[in-house]
């Protein structure tokens, strides 16, 4: 599935909103503040377009919150605001040693056939692979099941689309009128100088 | 899943949360399994099939899915789905559906395995002593009546007409029937079948067959997506010192319909697209990758509708707008 304009246009409307909440902060005249700016409001756009169906848009709405909370109460309407902040969810615990003291006696107890090493390294492979997707996507601890994992990142996937999309074309607008800007700028100049 | 709530108001939703979910997946878990269903040769989904939300459910009502799963599935789907098994033995049903509640109030899991659904001779019949049950929270009970009358009608064997809270599986021929390898294959299941879907996402890997190197390529790939979204973020920090893009300027000109192609290069602005002549299918149409590693593809863009003529004037008073924001 590819990003649908009606999706694109939400996302848009929702940063939209959340950049007005920083016009009036006239203080983030730097380049790092107005990043920072630009893209929490993005990303909290993009996780409010599930509405809070979604595992990952949870976790990406709370870890935006530590960082800017007055933002995110302000993108998001009263009730989702309250209970998605201060909600703590909760997270896939192992104790390290643990694990490692009973992985190893079973290995111990294990028969070494060829085929079952070479299986259980396939298989050790992708456990750290998923390993690697939980830190990647957003929440991911908290996913317990792999099937969710899964399907949380297919969704991921699609909106993280959307927000590239929608942010790559806003730049090229942007950038179109600088240039164009740039153009008439010198034109203008040309003119008075000329005449 | 979640478009379907977008009427609801939030608090409703979110009142009810723990309940839809729940419902929100299994419906979703339909969706995605009743249309690769029918779609078995073409790994593609059609995009502009699915509207808003990845997970959007076409049919709000679980028995219609349902239904239509059972009616055509057996026809369309049963001789694509016949293997390696002999002809003799059983198949399994298309549309498994699990969910995995981990929402506030942490409910138990909950698994549903889908029937299987026998298809030949009355020899059969007398195989069939291996049942394992699983124990799954309440469903709705309508749902529940459309599964056991669909599965009445569909398998003459079924034993699970009784209506609990269990929903009995079959195990396939020459395979382990205890129920903890029942679920896991059916987990695993689940699984590949998802793992196709990310074959689709993500671009560039319909060769790569192993878990291990999908998962390899959807890490890129999302990493590389978070990264852009940084680039861009930096860039349009530079480009505009004050955050206000005038879009409402740009926006309120025309309507935003004709998706357009993104270049991933992205060195022509969107209106000069549309001015040089790109052939308006090529454009409509968003599928054709130039640079499969960095493909976003559809983008619609309000500017993308310019015409050649009205694209100069526009831009115009759009600069004289810049101007003023810009306080030259």
């Amino acid at each position: 599935m590819q990003p649908t304009s009606s999706m694109k246009e939400e996302f848009l409307k929702k940063w939209q909103m959340g950049l007005q909440i920083y016009r009036p902060l006239i203080d983030n005249t730097s380049v790092s503040e107005r990043r920072k700016a630009i893209k929490l409001s993005a990303d909290v756009a993009m996780a409010s377009l599930r509405k809070g169906t979604t595992c990952w848009s949870r976790a990406l709405i709370q870890k935006t919150a530590t960082e800017d909370n007055f933002l995110v109460r302000q993108m998001l309407s009263g009730i989702k605001a309250e209970t998605l902040i201060n909600k703590k969810l909760p997270k896939v615990m192992c104790h390290r040693k643990i694990v490692r003291r009973s992985k190893k006696i079973l290995r111990r107890r294990q028969s070494r056939s060829a085929i079952e090493e070479v299986a259980a390294k396939a298989r050790k492979l992708v456990k750290k692979k998923t390993q690697g997707l939980r830190n990647v996507v957003p929440g991911g601890e908290f996913m317990s099941n792999d099937v969710l994992l899964i399907q949380e990142t297919l969704d991921y996937i699609v909106s993280l689309q959307t927000q590239v999309n929608v942010m790559r074309s806003i730049v090229d607008a942007a950038e179109a009128g600088s240039e164009r800007t740039a153009y008439y700028l010198g034109k203008l100049k040309f003119a008075i100088e000329d005449g | 899943m979640m478009m379907m709530n977008g009427e609801a108001t939030e608090a409703e939703l979110f009142l009810n949360c723990a309940d839809m979910s729940v419902l929100e997946r299994q419906r979703a878990q339909l969706n995605y399994h009743h249309l690769p269903g029918f779609f078995s040769n073409s790994s593609t989904i059609n995009g502009g099939e699915i509207d808003d939300g990845f997970l959007a459910s076409a049919g709000l009502d679980l028995p219609e899915i349902y239904g239509e799963v059972h009616g055509d599935a057996r026809i369309s789907v049963s001789p694509g789905n016949i293997t390696n098994e002999s002809g003799n033995s059983k198949k399994r049903k298309f549309g498994c559906v699990d969910t995995e509640t981990k929402v506030f109030n942490e409910k138990k899991k909950m698994m549903m395995m889908d029937r299987e659904v026998e298809v030949e001779e009355e020899e059969e019949k007398s195989k069939i002593t291996e049942q394992s049950t699983k124990s799954i929270m309440k469903m709705k009970n309508k749902a529940k009546k459309e599964q056991n009358s669909c599965s009445n009608d569909s398998s003459k064997v079924t034993k699970d007409s009784q209506r609990t809270d269990y929903i009995h599986v079959r195990a396939r021929r020459g395979q382990a029937t205890d129920s903890h390898s029942i679920a896991e294959r059916a987990r695993r299941e689940k699984i590949s079948e998802r793992m196709k879907f990310l074959q689709d996402l993500v671009p560039g890997c319909e060769k790569i067959t192993g878990k291990a190197g999908m998962l390899d390529e959807i890490i890129n790939y999302v990493q590389s997506l978070q990264r852009q979204v940084e680039f861009l973020s930096m860039k349009l920090a530079t480009v505009s010192p004050r955050l206000d893009f005038n879009i409402d300027d740009i926006f309120a000109k025309e309507v935003v319909s004709a998706p357009m192609m993104n270049l991933p290069n992205s060195v022509m602005p969107p209106h000069m697209m549309v001015n040089s002549g790109y052939p308006h299918d090529m454009v409509n149409s968003g599928y054709v990758h130039f640079n499969p590693m960095q493909q976003v593809v559809t983008s619609s863009d309000p500017l993308a509708c310019f015409n050649n003529g009205q694209s100069a004037t526009m831009w115009d008073s759009d600069v004289q707008n810049l101007y003023s924001s810009l306080g030259v």
